[in-house]
């Protein structure tokens, strides 16, 4: 895979083939809490990126700022070329129908049915509001199928979101990023609500659909050994800095763990970590 | 077709529209029912869209008359609008009292027992089947005129909707932390305590404060049957013509029911916590809401350094236990200072009894068709006042919704218009329209639209602005402007709660439609005050009868309805 061998490129510049670039971005709150501190990185086109970390180590924050959900304190993100932290709200637009988002609670709405919550994705490709299936084109509606089908939830299409376990709800998740047809797909914590048979079900489901589709991924996790196996690279963070970046091939679990042991000093972590990298 | 692209041939079997079902099949049928409900009731009414602007018109011209106010008795109407005040809290906090245990008894996850259930419901639809003023006039009628026959009736009436909220706040709390404080063995009161009571509260408090706006323009008109307050200079001001000094009441309510208004909505958003009000107006300084960052940055990180066992002192929790320390004041106060022989209260209260004796049994003593024909029109005008004043309400809600508008200014202006039009009791309103196009149910509609209008504005706006972000965020994420998340996100999760407001606003209004006759507004109200004024008190039990039960099949059919749309 491309993704393998473009993967350790220099920090903070724009790489030729970088579909996702992140340069000295940091983003602090209203209340005061730096969640995002001076983090950069390169995704080059392909590569499934894990990203690791524990709640509060600005995962989410991140995810948020590199489809504009967030603005920036400081730095730039650039996905495909667009830079999101410049893009007027038009922009903005343009530059997310590329780019599949999964949150961590789904966000379906549970009254819709299941091909509706689908068809919710073509959104940024359509003019006007739509309400009710019939609205959408009967293209898209057969596309929705199809993308239903993919994540195996055919069956399902017409009945209401709510009626779902967690599991297939975050599978028509899936299915309405996947409407977008993106080349790049945001994971944010996509399986932190799912039991650990439908979790696994998820992310083989995402690395599959990455793999076939040719698609960039970035997918943050807290369970290390999820990761392994189904990304190209790891990256930590830790209170919102970069802690470890590095190919996930030859990476034992162990060694990763250290990422969330609290033992020791900061610089003492550090320098296990710098020695991991 | 122009799927030939994306079809696989493998799907021919596959359909792209949802199967039509028996559910969808009464959606639609309800739907259309109803329009055709509220057409029979408009040619009833014999409204006409086409006299609309010469209606405003004459109401336009009658503010003419009544300007300039005169003040000249202001003493007069300040110590009487200090009464309404206490009347509407006490009023108030004796339907809270009142509710709460009506509330846990009526509600699924609290009580196993169907009967009890259905038995504390109908109590609290009971309740608010008798209209308030027709509640005050029989008291008045049982304990004298005064302010304590008022606290009464507003105490018992507003049952009806506090009861009925909080149990509907108490349902709606997820089931998954009750069953977690169940399974480490707790107690059924501790279980409503720790698992059900913090999920409701904060929709409680905002009921509970919500009721006390409500009250307070409730117990302004109650001075028409002689339970005291402002009403009764309103009243008597108006019944000599004298328009001046009407309006001068008037005003001083409006400005009085509007500074308690803000008061209230500021208290109500700071007890729910939703990032407090503190932190809002404090956002317009950004000295001070460095001022108080600073200030809850340096308290929390001491509690964590001195590991302390209860909540730091942060603003918001100053702020918060600070309007709870006025609000306990406030109600001593009222205690205190009514003009109500407690002891005396108390002692005569078996006085009820004589007056319930005279209320039994129900008769039409000769008025059947009268009754009849009163309750009819009664209902039309519910149905076409709440139909046109939801039509206007739906705009303006989403117009005041904040976490709809990207600009805020905006919203706060549309809630600030909305608010001030509030101001003005439903019954005052009919007055205006009533003396501006003549006697009649087509002024009487029209000002309950008014009225429905800016009540039911508020409604949606705080329903709206309680949509869950999530699904919203999901929409936004995929590239779609604000009108498609919109029409997206948050319409499909406001129609189940908008049907239930539907059903409820009917509920209320048809209550409202049927004291509008008290001041020639058309509808049953006309012979409802009629029959206390003339001491035909079992011709009052029987109208009351016939109220109760269109109000028990609108909320039985809103049940049902609800269902339907869920």
């Amino acid at each position: 895979m491309q993704g393998l061998t473009n993967g350790m490129t220099s920090h903070g510049g724009f790489e030729g083939d970088a579909v996702v670039s992140v340069a000295s971005l940091s983003k602090k709150f209203p209340n005061g809490t730096l969640a995002v501190d001076n983090v950069s990185f390169d995704v080059p086109a392909g590569q499934v990126l894990g990203l690791l970390g524990l709640s509060g180590s600005g995962k989410s924050t991140l995810m948020r700022l590199i489809n504009g959900l967030h603005q920036p304190t400081s730095g730039h993100v650039s996905v495909l070329g667009a830079v999101i932290d410049e893009c007027s709200p038009s922009e903005l637009r343009d530059a997310r129908r590329n780019i599949g988002f999964v949150f961590q609670q789904f966000g379906l709405v549970g009254r819709m049915t299941c091909i509706e919550n689908v068809l919710v994705g073509s959104l940024g490709r359509l003019r006007g509001p739509r309400l009710g299936v019939r609205m959408y084109p009967k293209a898209l509606r057969v596309k929705a199928l199809e993308r239903l089908e993919r994540v195996g939830l055919l069956a399902q299409a017409f009945q209401r979101a709510d009626t779902l376990s967690g599991g297939q709800m975050q599978r028509v998740a899936i299915a309405r990023s996947l409407m977008q047809e993106p080349k790049v797909l945001l994971a944010d914590e996509p399986v932190a609500s799912l039991d650990p048979e439908s979790s696994v079900q998820v992310l083989d489901l995402i690395s599959q659909i990455a793999r076939e589709d040719g698609m960039t991924v970035i997918c943050s996790l807290h369970q290390v050994e999820l990761a392994v196996g189904r990304t190209d690279r790891l990256i930590g963070l830790r209170d919102g800095r970069v802690v470890l970046d590095k190919m996930t091939a030859g990476t034992d679990q162990e060694s990763v763990m250290s990422l969330y042991r609290r033992s020791g000093t900061a610089e003492a972590e550090e320098a296990r970590v710098a020695q991991l990298a | 077709m122009s799927n030939k692209t994306t079809t696989t041939h493998d799907a021919p079997s596959m359909r792209t529209t949802p199967p039509v079902s028996g559910r969808l099949v009464l959606q639609w049928v309800f739907f259309v029912g109803y329009l055709l409900v509220f057409l029979w009731s408009w040619n009833k009414l014999n409204m006409s869209v086409f006299s609309f602007f010469s209606d405003l018109g004459n109401v336009g011209n009658l503010f003419k008359r009544m300007y300039p106010p005169d003040f000249g008795d202001m003493g007069r109407i300040v110590e009487a609008m200090v009464e309404t005040i206490w009347m509407a809290l006490l009023g108030t906090v004796g339907a809270v009292i009142l509710s709460y245990p009506l509330a846990l008894a009526a509600a699924h996850n609290t009580t196993k027992s169907k009967a009890l259930r259905a038995l504390s419901r109908g109590v609290i639809t009971l309740s608010r089947a008798v209209p308030e003023i027709i509640l005050a006039a029989i008291f008045v009628a049982a304990f004298g005129p005064g302010p304590f026959s008022g606290i009464l009736a507003l105490a018992l009436h507003s049952i009806g909707m506090i009861g009925r909220l909080f149990a509907d706040a108490i349902e709606t709390a997820t089931e998954q932390p009750r069953e977690a404080v169940i399974s480490v063995g707790a107690t059924k009161r501790q279980t409503t305590r720790s698992a059900i009571l913090p999920q409701a509260l904060p929709s409680m408090i905002a009921t509970s404060l919500f009721r006390f706006e409500i009250n307070l323009r409730g117990s302004a008109i109650l001075g028409l049957v002689g339970a005291g307050g402002i009403g009764q200079i309103i009243s008597e001001s108006l019944e000599t013509i004298q328009y001046r000094p009407a309006l001068a009441a008037v005003l001083v309510l409006f400005v009085v029911i509007l500074a308690i208004e803000i008061v209230s909505t500021s208290v109500r958003r700071s007890l729910i916590g939703e990032a407090a009000n503190l932190q809002l107006s404090a956002q317009r300084y950004s000295f001070l809401k460095k001022m108080f960052q600073r200030r809850d940055a340096r308290v929390n990180k001491a509690a964590t350094a001195e590991r302390r066992l209860s909540p730091p002192w942060t603003s918001e929790r100053l702020f918060r236990t600070t309007m709870l320390a006025s609000a306990i004041v406030l109600i001593v106060a009222a205690i205190v200072t009514v003009n109500v022989d407690w002891i005396r209260a108390i002692t005569n209260f078996d006085q009820i009894s004589i007056v319930l004796k005279q209320m039994l049994p129900p008769s039409f003593s000769g008025e059947r068709s009268n009754v009849f024909t009163g309750l009819i029109e009664s209902f039309a005008i519910s149905v076409v006042a709440t139909t046109l004043g939801v039509a206007i309400a739906l705009p303006l809600g989403v117009a005041m919704a904040r976490n709809i508008n990207v600009r805020r200014w905006f919203s706060t202006f549309m809630r600030m218009f909305v608010l001030a039009l509030r101001g003005i009791p439903e019954l005052i309103i009919a007055v205006i329209f009533v003396s501006a196009m003549g006697l009649g149910a087509v002024p009487g509609t029209l000002a309950l639209s008014v009225t429905v209008a800016v009540f039911a504005a508020k409604l949606f706006a705080d329903t709206m602005e309680e949509v869950s972000p999530a699904p919203r965020e999901a929409v936004v994420s995929v590239g779609a402007t604000r009108p498609q998340e919109f029409i997206s996100s948050v319409v499909p999760q406001f129609v189940s709660p908008f049907v239930a407001h539907f059903f409820y606003l009917l509920d209320v209004f048809f209550r409202s439609s049927t004291v509008l006759g008290i001041v020639g507004g058309g509808g049953i109200g006309f012979l409802l005050l009629q029959s206390i004024r003339v001491f035909e008190f079992q011709l009052t039990t029987m109208i009351v009868l016939g109220v109760y039960l269109i109000v028990l099949s609108i909320e039985w059919l809103g049940l049902g309805v609800r269902r339907l749309y869920r």
